[in-house]
């Protein structure tokens, strides 16, 4: 059986999906300082780090957001240059899988 | 930063709905396409301009030469503007690295158009011919995994919403706490079921066999008291006598018998609805689910990470072929020009 909690893979480091919580605990770490979004190569608009985050928690999505978050590849650009080591593809995931749902539930 | 963390995720006058065909790319990569277009119709024009008003349609002319030195070029940039703003440290404004790569994206497949115009339908040189291949390689991966890119995260976030309940929590997490409570109550229920069946078992024995033959060990302190006996006065049976049964022991039992099968009668606390938790293969059933979902992810996760690798290595097998042909061309392109 897959081991819960933070998914990844031990031999070859591909790292899973993060749950509901620890996508928590990542937004509750950030310290807003952007890299991960300078670094992104599928964010083609303004967003400030805030709105994101903030959007990413709960709530009504943007429709900015929600393109950035259509857009994301999860190519991982943005794990590399957060000074605090935090997952933002797994948050865009998270952001993806509210979006999917909003829409199947319509 | 104070967040508040709200399980429930209300999108009432938001966004919703993801599919791989959603519209991401908006004003920029539109402006992109259009001028890949203009440049490629421009190319194209001046193409069917020189055939017809030319004697020399060779790969060697004027003409050839131009595209050559524009289609090189244009490759050129396509691999070192990306690239260095990429590993650059110092990124100035978001959304920049996007329009780097919608123009690479541009730069790539107009190097790739002009080169393929350069030939002039002549594919007799190795070096060019290998060259040429390996740039239509190069952009068709290239595409495939823009296209890529659309799919697999589409096809990973299908996957994720399997493994997640609603609120975002571990479902294999769930499941197993749903199992084991399972486990937990059925086990309850047959410690009870035994409890209830053993003093009926006892009447029933001591009707159908009052003589000790059967005797069998009682939960609790032994009593040997017989009806007829005063509750003073004691049969002093030797103590293993006590633990005698001429019933076949349950090692003795074939177990593939029909009548050692397990069949609780009507009266049995077992029947009682509810007695036993039921869902516990679903619940199984479930999780092997989960797991298959993300085995899935995992692999959606490994096209995306070694189609980068591919196209970064076909990248460099396609620079290699064409430093071959330039080497090749010069030393056809060199003598020419020292004898004139």
């Amino acid at each position: 059986m897959l081991k819960t909690g933070v998914r990844q893979h031990s031999n070859s480091g591909v790292l899973l999906h993060k749950t509901g919580p620890q996508v928590v605990q990542e937004l509750h770490a950030c310290i807003g300082c952007n890299e991960c979004l300078l670094a992104c190569p599928a964010l083609a608009e303004p967003i400030t780090i805030d709105v994101l985050n903030r959007e990413t928690l709960g709530g009504m999505i943007s429709a900015s957001v929600a393109r950035f978050a259509r857009s994301c590849f999860q190519c991982g650009a943005c794990v590399a240059p957060c000074p605090v080591g935090l997952h933002r593809d797994a948050m865009m995931m998270w952001l993806k899988v509210r979006l999917l749902r909003a829409g199947r539930e319509e | 930063m104070g967040f508040t963390y709200r399980r429930e995720a209300p999108l009432e006058n938001g966004e919703k709905g993801y599919s791989w065909l959603s519209s991401t790319g908006g004003a920029t990569q539109i402006k992109r396409l259009l001028v890949t277009i203009l440049v490629m119709s421009a190319a194209a024009g001046f193409f069917a301009w020189y055939i017809h008003h030319s004697n020399d349609a060779s790969p060697d002319s004027y003409a050839g030469y131009s595209f050559a030195i524009l289609g090189t070029t244009c490759l050129i940039l396509a691999a070192v503007l990306y690239t260095w703003r990429r590993r650059s440290a110092k990124k100035d404004a978001v959304g920049k690295l996007n329009a780097s790569l919608q123009w690479h994206i541009c730069f790539g497949v107009l190097g790739l158009f002009l080169l393929f115009l350069h030939s002039f339908g002549n594919f007799n040189p190795r070096t060019g011919t290998y060259a040429l291949y390996g740039m239509i390689a190069l952009v068709i991966s290239g595409l495939i995994g823009r296209v890529l890119d659309r799919i697999m995260p589409y096809l990973i976030t299908n996957e994720v919403q399997r493994a997640l309940t609603e609120q975002g929590d571990d479902r294999i997490e769930a499941i197993s706490q749903k199992l084991q409570s399972i486990v937990v109550h059925n086990n309850q229920s047959l410690r009870s079921f035994s409890a209830a069946d053993k003093p009926a078992e006892r009447d029933r024995r001591a009707n159908v066999s009052p003589a000790p033959t059967s005797l069998v060990p009682l939960s609790g302190p032994i009593s040997n008291a017989l009806p007829f006996t005063s509750k003073e006065q004691r049969l002093h049976t030797p103590w293993d006598l006590a633990y005698i049964s001429l019933e076949a022991t349950p090692q003795e039992i074939n177990r593939q018998s029909g009548h050692y099968r397990f069949v609780p009668d009507k009266k049995s606390e077992l029947t009682r609805p509810g007695a036993l938790m039921p869902g516990a293969q679903e619940q199984i059933a479930d999780l092997r689910m989960i797991e298959r979902a993300m085995k899935r992810e995992q692999f959606y996760r490994y096209v995306i990470r070694y189609w980068r690798k591919f196209h970064v290595a076909l990248a460099l097998l396609t620079i290699g072929l064409t430093i071959w042909h330039i080497v090749y061309a010069l030393q056809l392109l060199l003598p020419t020009l020292m004898h004139k």
